[in-house]
């Protein structure tokens, strides 16, 4: 070849879309140097190898406390005392699974907490994306001060107002509604007026009394407070949502009200759908921190006639030994227990975290 | 809806049109707003504002229990407060060494989650399986789990090279392997007592740290997903590298959410429920038949928080970089 061939390309074939243009190559030799010898390539091996080392081993921190329930939960009571024995046991036992299973009530737990779970999760998922929606979109005098607030019902600590809440819902009443229609008449500044006059409360009602209403031992108080967005961490549901109907476009909603619809409609028809992984994500969150929650279930069932999850843990009295390695299998069972109570939310998880990872990459959090 | 709409017809036919149907509309949208954030305002001054005067008088009244069941107070002013803070043994020292891991913690987690966060942003084979590996604690590790874990001698005992147990409900492991080895690495480099302790806390704690930063990381990773590519282009073009891209482009752009997060991070960790001031003013709580001083605590504790939140807040606020800054 020629200087000239060198410098312009010949022309193999023309058609009228395609033309192929041979022209010199540099060698595959020197093509493969040029691309995988040089800092930068290099440089890219090293960080993808240092990445991946970082985080399969963080992965394997975040996994490791579940291998080892799960190993612990399959040893039999002798497995403890065996030195020689540790994340594999010598026979894989189910005895601890069956045991909790039967003599713990678990069915009976699991059902009574998914409903729990599934209506506060539900309500509290949709409350928080009301408010949120009203403090993200309109601009109205307050909006900031009603968004500390909500602030501060995250901060003040549950235990702080435990006592007080746990009366709210013992003697629960709406501006002495209940109490006046109970037959307790008007308390005011501490002195009673009018008592007995309405006495609608029916004898046997074991809810409905003089003094209000006895919510406790029911689902209402945790559904009251989700209904009003209090629950457990609504705060930061609100804060995530109201962050990402900000970074939904105007335009949209005007859009929606030049054709004529309404505000409500607007939210239900256009806001809600658009918002589905937000959604979503908030709702597994709501869901899977009341069913692990001991708080409020603690707080407010005070018999054991509702079986919840918390109520499970315990050592089933089939199993109980008095041999050595008692403490170590005694902390198996417990363990196990809390593998069981988490079993559903596995399964959960790994049908909706594609919704959260897809959630996150949706909602484009822009700060305020 | 209708009837308004013509009212507001009616209206703007009179006046100069223009601008009356602007304020009209912003005072509809106004009121839907109030209507949005009617549950929230209804069920925060019916319930929670009770709630929380009550709690407030609580912590300056002693509980009477009558025999025959039911109760009666008596006022005791600042008692309550005055015995928490000076009679107490314990209550001081607990929050003072609570206080002292915060500070410990808090930088931990808003540190590895940022690095996290920033290392599962780039695109990489399995990114999605880490992902979703990272969140689990935030999903599974709450509440009960909490409780669990907290004394768990059975992941000690996983770890141990040789746990013989003797029933005495103590394994003779009580320490991590790995932290004594790593120990020993950083005594032989020579580099001082307090960075080998304090590298040894850290590791101790990874699992803890993993566990806590499960929303930050969420936050950062949505944060991060915000920023728009085309900066990044640039930047590459203008030839700057990913050191550089990271300091000059993404910590500023994330640094609304560093503020975000730390507050986050403050309140999440002050108010879980395995820190220790919690735990121990629950255990007051619980042990105390009448005496409400662990009502007065919590207060004292609360007031804190939000010292500490409004510190940390205004300093971070002061270096925090806003893209808008006419929003």
């Amino acid at each position: 070849m020629n200087a000239e061939n060198m410098q312009k390309p010949r022309v193999m074939k023309e058609s009228k879309n395609k033309i192929r243009v041979e022209f010199e190559r540099t060698s595959l030799k020197e093509r493969l140097k040029a691309r995988f010898l040089n800092v930068s390539f290099l440089m890219n091996i090293v960080w993808a190898i240092f990445r991946y080392v970082l985080l399969v081993g963080v992965s394997y921190v975040v996994l490791y406390p579940f291998i080892s329930k799960i190993a612990a939960s399959l040893m039999g009571p002798n497995d403890f005392v065996n030195a020689t024995v540790r994340l594999i046991p010598t026979k894989v036992n189910f005895d601890i699974y069956k045991m909790v299973f039967i003599e713990m009530e678990y069915m009976k737990a699991f059902w009574n907490t998914l409903f729990l779970s599934a209506s506060t999760a539900l309500i509290q998922t949709l409350m928080c994306c009301v408010i949120a929606y009203g403090l993200a979109k309109f601009k109205f005098k307050g909006n900031n001060y009603i968004f500390y607030l909500v602030m501060f019902t995250m901060i003040v600590p549950h235990q702080t107002v435990q006592l007080s809440l746990y009366m709210a819902f013992r003697y629960f009443d709406i501006l002495g509604i209940f109490q006046f229609l109970g037959g307790g008449g008007i308390t005011i500044f501490g002195k009673t007026f009018l008592q007995g006059v309405i006495d609608l409360a029916p004898e046997t009602s074991k809810i409905w009394s003089a003094t209000g209403l006895n919510l406790v031992n029911t689902y209402w108080p945790l559904i009251i407070l989700s209904l009003v967005g209090l629950a457990f961490k609504n705060g930061l549901y609100i804060f995530m949502l109201k962050q990402f109907f900000r970074g939904v476009p105007d335009e949209l909603e005007e859009s929606a009200y030049m054709d004529g619809s309404g505000v409500f409609r607007t939210f239900i028809q256009i806001i809600l759908p658009l918002s589905i992984p937000m959604m979503i994500t908030v709702f597994l969150f709501a869901f899977s921190w009341q069913w692990t929650d001991d708080f409020y279930t603690e707080l407010f069932f005070t018999t054991t006639k509702t079986v919840l999850m918390p109520d499970i843990i315990g050592i089933p009295t089939t199993l109980e030994t008095n041999y050595a390695g008692q403490s170590l299998y005694y902390a198996a069972i417990r363990n196990t227990c809390g593998l069981m109570i988490i079993a559903p939310l596995v399964i959960m998880y790994l049908f909706c975290q594609r919704f959260l990872v897809q959630g996150i990459e949706r909602s484009g959090l822009t700060a305020d | 809806m209708t009837g308004e709409a013509k009212l507001n017809n009616v209206s703007s036919k009179k006046a100069t049109p223009k601008k009356k149907k602007i304020a009209s509309l912003d005072k509809r949208k106004a009121r839907a707003g109030w209507f949005f954030v009617a549950p929230f305002l209804v069920g925060f001054i019916l319930l929670y504002l009770p709630i929380v005067v009550e709690s407030i008088i609580y912590s300056f009244q002693r509980i009477h229990t009558i025999q025959g069941g039911g109760f009666y107070t008596e006022w005791v002013g600042w008692a309550n407060y005055q015995e928490a803070l000076f009679v107490d043994p314990d209550f001081v020292s607990t929050l003072l060494t609570g206080l002292q891991a915060m500070a410990f913690d808090i930088p931990m987690i808003i540190l590895f989650s940022l690095f996290m966060a920033v290392l599962l942003n780039q695109k990489m084979v399995g990114r999605a399986a880490f992902r979703a590996i990272f969140f689990i604690p935030v999903i599974l590790s709450t509440g009960l789990m909490e409780g669990i874990e907290a004394s768990n001698i059975l992941s000690e005992y996983m770890e141990s090279a040789e746990g013989i147990e003797d029933g005495s409900g103590q394994s003779s492991a009580a320490d991590i392997v790995s932290a004594i080895d790593i120990q020993r690495l950083f005594a032989n480099m020579k580099v001082g007592q307090e960075l080998v302790e304090y590298v040894t806390v850290a590791i101790n704690n990874i699992y803890d740290i993993v566990n806590r930063s499960g929303v930050q990381l969420l936050i950062f990773l949505a944060g991060l997903q915000s920023i728009s590519p085309a900066i990044y282009e640039s930047c590459q073009i203008d030839g700057a590298t990913s050191w550089e891209t990271f300091w000059k482009i993404t910590f500023p752009m994330i640094s609304p959410m560093i503020l975000v997060n730390a507050v986050y991070t403050i309140i999440d960790s002050f108010t879980t429920q395995s820190n220790q001031v919690m735990v121990f003013i629950s255990k007051v709580y619980e042990q105390a038949d009448g005496n409400v001083i662990s009502a007065a605590m919590s207060w004292i504790y609360f007031l804190i928080i939000i010292l500490i939140t409004a510190v940390i807040a205004a300093i971070v606020s002061g270096y925090t970089f806003y893209q808008r800054k006419g929003e």
